[in-house]
């Protein structure tokens, strides 16, 4: 197809280098330098798009991120939804389309919707919803709206990236306000970071055809740009949105092409010492009947259409304006030869300046366009007399419209920096600055590039505000947002349905909610509820910007975290041989890759642990307890800090010799578990459970810091600096002199809950007689550099008899066999020590420490408690599941508690569980009842332990 | 193009965690360390022995690992006063080495910190953030070094492996 509409000459485009692109499945060709819009403009097409609610036929309406109506979906290796056509950089083989049509923008059959427009206004999805249910009418509903589908399958090459920068000045923006500045800043030693959304530096200056010191305003922007190069101070980069200014100048910027080819996108997090915001203006549209049509653009995208990619948009133009700035397109245009038929102005008086630049068009002064004849594309526009007159058509295929400029201030806003309405420009500028901030050029209210640049020749800006026409000859719907199809009507239903403050009207209606953000409608919902109200504009206010500023890819946000390091993990010396010997691994708290179970060939997970817990029980097995946390302190006060911070006594401990304590946080509930050891007089070793070894940790410190600063405890972590490998079951204790071991294992000389150190299969070691699963134990503690040695010696050793590998679901179910608490399961943040049977716990002889007062007052209240006990299923072979709720008589009523945790039990040969039960304790023989969906399970309430309940076997 | 680059995953180190006043530490030491560097965040050196002030009252001893039970002998862990703590922790980091012309980059892509020669001196030494953990961040010859909490070495050897594949 042939190149209808590009111009002979000009354009910043490579004519030497032609491009082939596919857009609803035909072939065109542009240049390279041509976005996608600026190539189907070129090529004759100009229904590009079908409107989001009513499927109207639209087409390219801008030429940057502020397009609201042509959003394509890109197809093949760069895959992407709702993309922008003017932001997408033409390359070879592109290939697109259009989203939310079917068949195709031209014939569209969603746009059957059209007839029922006037029965779907704004808000109607949420009166629709309420009856009979929404769920009937969303799948039909998100069907016919809604925008392109996320690809279905992640870029074939490539990878996103992430990474942070500083500076002491970041310029968002590289027109001549932001070149200006980082100029001025980087001759000035300072670092900057100098980002530009566009493919190529100049902002403004590359659309329009203006001089500095009577040299054209590019070559400023050349020179510029090569002494920028040539600072090793300057970062720059171009085609890089600034999209998110955070708290402490953080700002965030979407790098879309760097110059890595294996790189799809990099985000940088920069961290800057100065922001300036040098982001320009956009140009906002007027509101009028059937100011949506295919072919009703932006005038500044008219002009930069002509001036930078050499298309013109139409032969027979005519514009529509209330500012100055149409001028300027008007004697570009005619420049390149296009006919410009009618220059509609709503001024009364249009200063003399503006009409010199056009002394041969026709302006007609006080007119609006009440009107757009034609379907798919322009065919005139009904030229209105604001007082009244007769209206008449005037014959064009574009109508340019410029409704005047909005300074960019979404940056500042982020910034929580404050706006202030100016009149002489009728537009919200930035005010005061909550930030290391300031706004410079287009973006600080100075539209015009002799204001900015020294020796810049332009035309001065004037504007009388049109927030909407309003003759009585307008003939169909008036858009104020043209992405989400919110009209003049939608935003008066609004009002008069109650919804006044502008925030209100926008959910309401939707206006400004789509991707683009309203950049071109938002401030004409403002006035026109500043219209509607009887109220001045600022009294309306502006809704408030938030980031993103434009669209941006997941992917550049996560950067490298996807796969397998989407979320941190932790390893033992002992992953390896887990893996190499098929443990099933998955993570067990705090990101560490634990083995769940180990199956043999055929075995499923219950045959595995079953399997697991009969060597423990009858044997021996042994497992990977490194994970779990481990701090060493000393210090002249550890002693009464520990007492502090746990609910029983440490400090009477002997070297050599532990405890088993809760420490409760300072409402009185259980913290976290574990065992304090004393090392010598002054040195101490405890343990916390693996997920909550951080938080332990930062208790400690926290208190230390806070309330005890005077106290000498100096807490080192040593959870990394001792992994052990726990020996357990009856035989463990044969295991360990097979291993051999100069620590005399007798239960005389080690009984349990003692430590000692010396040497197990040769290596240094700290052994340790604790039990999680109720069984004979001796934990082995060695170094890391250690661990995976050991580990095969304590295999080769166990081998004679019959040592399993333990996983951490068979450390369950011995656990609950036993009724040892789990955090996350008993112990869920709203039990204490007596709910759980651990009274004993609760020192009777320390006058204070953590949480006693909290556990006192909330128990002296007589409340009822939900309380730890054990479950039998009437039926021994009915598993429940973990969560379930209790209710009296299994009835419909108010939970009386909650399974925490149900498991085959090898050693009882049935199913047994642990519960939370309102009174518990005393409810031992009772029968209580499992609701779940469709079943009530009978169980019988007992003590929670199903096995060596005196503590024979641990202590053996 | 991938950056130009090299990473490395070193062995062991002796490290030691000390803590307490400075004077104590000295006190005990002795000639075993060098001069324990008196600005927060930096480090001092003397043979093969390097100290990085890494909190208040809190430093890190660092020797190569055949030095390891030499250092524990003159140290004392088990038997240092009452005031100061001496604990081995050898085994409880990982340590990297990005080096080469683009190691800044790579290391931009890891940590939120400002490694510029002009924020970040040459005996500069600090925990920050590798990859969103915990990590001690040092400059080394030719590029930066940085160690991670031990249990996490394999994945920050993944995440180095993505950054400059």
């Amino acid at each position: 197809m042939g190149s209808s509409s590009r111009l002979a000459s000009g354009g910043r485009i490579n004519r030497d280098r032609p491009l082939r692109f596919r857009f609803n499945g035909k072939d065109y060709q542009g240049f390279e330098g041509d976005t996608l819009a600026s190539a189907l403009l070129a090529n004759g097409v100009r229904v590009t798009a079908r409107s989001f609610k009513y499927h109207r036929p639209r087409g390219i309406v801008g030429h940057g991120p502020e397009e609201p109506a042509t959003l394509v979906e890109l197809e093949g290796e760069d895959a992407s939804g709702n993309r922008p056509a003017t932001t997408v950089v033409l390359c070879e083989g592109l290939r697109a389309h259009s989203v939310n049509c079917w068949p195709s923008p031209d014939f569209d059959l969603g746009g059957i919707s059209q007839l029922f427009a006037r029965f779907i206004p704004a808000g109607f999805y949420y009166k629709t919803f309420k009856w009979p249910g929404w769920h009937l009418f969303e799948p039909s509903i998100r069907k016919a709206a809604g925008l392109a589908a996320a690809p279905a399958t992640p870029p074939a090459s490539g990878h996103f990236e992430a990474r942070h920068a500083h500076a002491d000045v970041l310029v968002a923006g590289a027109g001549p306000a932001g070149l200006k500045a980082a100029l001025e800043a980087g001759r000035a030693g300072k670092r900057v970071f100098l980002a530009d959304e566009g493919t190529e530096a100049g902002g403004s200056l590359l659309n329009r055809a203006l001089t500095i010191s009577a040299r054209p305003a590019m070559d400023w922007v050349a020179e510029a740009v090569a002494e920028l190069h040539g600072m090793k101070n300057v970062t720059h980069l171009q085609n890089a949105t600034v999209w998110a200014y955070r708290e402490h100048n953080l700002l965030i910027v979407n790098e879309r092409s760097p110059e890595q080819d294996n790189i799809l996108e990099r985000s940088w997090r920069v961290r800057a010492g100065e922001v300036v915001i040098a982001t320009g203006a956009t140009e906002r549209a007027m509101v009028f009947s059937g100011n949506d049509r295919p072919g009703v653009m932006l005038a500044a995208s008219v002009q930069a259409y002509v001036n930078r990619w050499g298309v013109a948009p139409g032969k027979r133009v005519a514009l529509f304006t209330n500012n100055n700035s149409a001028y300027a397109v008007a004697a570009d245009l005619a420049a390149a030869g296009v006919i410009v038929t009618a220059i509609l102005d709503s001024r009364k008086n249009v200063p003399p300046e503006a009409l010199e630049l056009v002394p041969d068009l026709p302006v007609h002064t006080a007119t609006v366009a009440a009107g757009i004849f034609g379907h798919k594309r322009v065919r005139a526009v009904l030229a209105a007399p604001v007082s009244g007159g007769t209206p008449k058509w005037i014959r064009c295929d574009v109508l340019a419209h410029s409704g005047g400029w909005n300074p960019t201030v979404h940056l500042w806003s982020q910034s929580r920096s404050s706006l202030r309405y100016d009149e002489g420009i009728a537009a919200f500028l930035p005010d005061r600055a909550a930030q290391t901030c300031r706004a410079v050029g287009a973006a600080a209210g100075d539209l015009t590039l002799d204001r900015i640049v020294d020796g810049g020749a332009d035309l001065p800006y004037a504007i009388e505000p049109l927030w909407r026409v309003d003759v009585p000859v307008q003939r169909g719907r008036a858009f104020l947002d043209i992405q989400n199809d919110v009209s003049v009507s939608d935003a008066q239903l609004a009002l008069r349905e109650g919804y006044s403050n502008v925030e209100h009207v926008k959910r309401y209606t939707t206006g400004g909610m789509g991707i683009d953000q309203g950049k071109t409608g938002n401030i004409n919902i403002i006035g026109t509820v500043a219209m509607q109200q009887g109220v001045p504009l600022p009294q309306v206010g502006t809704t408030t910007f938030r980031a993103p500023y434009t669209p941006v890819s997941f992917g550049a946000i996560g950067g490298l975290r996807e796969d397998s390091v989407l979320f941190p993990y932790r390893h033992t010396p002992v992953t390896q041989w887990n893996k190499d010997n098929g443990a099933v691994m998955y993570e067990a708290g705090a990101r560490w890759r634990r083995p769940g179970y180990f199956p043999n060939p055929g075995e499923n997970l219950q045959e595995a642990v079953n399997r697991e817990c009969r060597a423990v029980r009858e044997g021996v097995g042994v497992y990977d307890g490194s994970p779990l946390g481990t701090f060493e302190l000393k210090g002249r006060d550890v002693p009464k800090f520990l007492d502090f911070i746990y609910s029983n006594v440490m400090s009477s401990l002997q070297p050599g010799d532990g405890r088993y304590g809760l420490m409760l946080s300072d409402d009185g509930l259980i913290l976290d578990d574990g065992v304090a050891f004393r090392l010598d007089d002054h040195r101490w070793m405890i343990s916390t459970s693996t997920g909550h070894a951080d938080a332990v940790n930062q208790h400690m410190e926290k208190l230390l810091q806070t309330e005890f600063p005077g106290w000498q405890v100096m807490i080192t972590t040593v959870t990394s600096q001792w992994n052990n490998a726990t020996i357990c079951g009856p035989r463990a204790r044969e295991v360990m002199q097979a291993l051999g071991t100069d620590i005399d294992l007798s239960p005389q000389a080690f009984p349990f809950m003692s430590l000692r150190d010396g040497t197990v299969a040769g290596f240094p070691a700290r052994v340790v007689r604790v039990s999680f699963t109720g069984e004979l134990s001796y934990e082995v503690n060695v170094a890391p550099r250690n661990m995976a040695a050991l580990w095969d010696k304590v295999m080769e050793a166990g081998a004679p008899f019959g040592i399993l590998p333990v996983g951490s679901e068979s450390s369950h179910v011995l656990r609950v066999e036993k009724g040892f608490l789990s955090l996350g399961h008993e112990v869920d943040g709203t039990v204490d020590a007596y709910d759980l049977g651990m009274g004993w716990a609760m020192s009777k002889k320390k006058p204070d420490y953590l949480g006693k007062r909290s556990v006192m007052l909330r128990r002296a209240g007589g409340a009822t408690r939900r309380e730890l006990v054990g479950i039998l299923p009437k039926d021994p072979d009915q598993q429940i599941p973990e969560g379930a709720p209790l209710t009296p008589g299994g009835h419909k009523q108010a939970t009386e508690g909650l399974v925490t945790a149900c498991v085959w039990s090898v050693v009882n040969r049935r199913w047994v569980g642990l519960a939370l039960l309102e009174n518990g304790q005393a409810r031992h023989g009772e029968t209580a009842h499992v609701r779940l969906r469709d079943a009530v399970i009978p169980v019988t309430v007992t003590e929670p332990v199903f096995h060596d309940p005196d503590g024979t076997r641990l202590r053996s | 193009m991938s950056y130009d680059v090299t990473f490395q995953r070193r062995g062991l180190d002796a490290l030691f965690d000390l803590k307490g006043r400075a004077g104590a530490i000295r006190g005990w030491a002795g000639d075993t360390l060098p001069q324990l560097p008196d600005r927060p965040n930096t480090r001092s050196s003397g043979g093969e022995v390097e100290v990085y002030y890494v909190g208040c009252d809190h430093w890190l001893a660092r020797a190569p690992l055949d030095q390891e039970e030499m250092l524990e002998a003159q140290l004392q862990p088990a038997t240092c006063p009452v005031e100061i703590s001496i604990v081995r922790v050898s085994d409880t980091l990982s340590f990297f080495r990005v080096t080469g012309p683009d190691a800044p980059e790579v290391m931009a892509i890891a940590c939120p910190l400002d490694l510029h020669e002009a924020a970040f001196a040459v005996d500069a030494v600090t925990y920050t953030e590798m990859f969103g953990l915990k990590a001690l961040v040092l400059r080394c010859t030719g590029g930066f070094e940085f160690a991670v909490e031990q249990s996490f070495g394999d994945m920050v050897e993944d995440y180095l492996t993505r950054a400059t594949v």
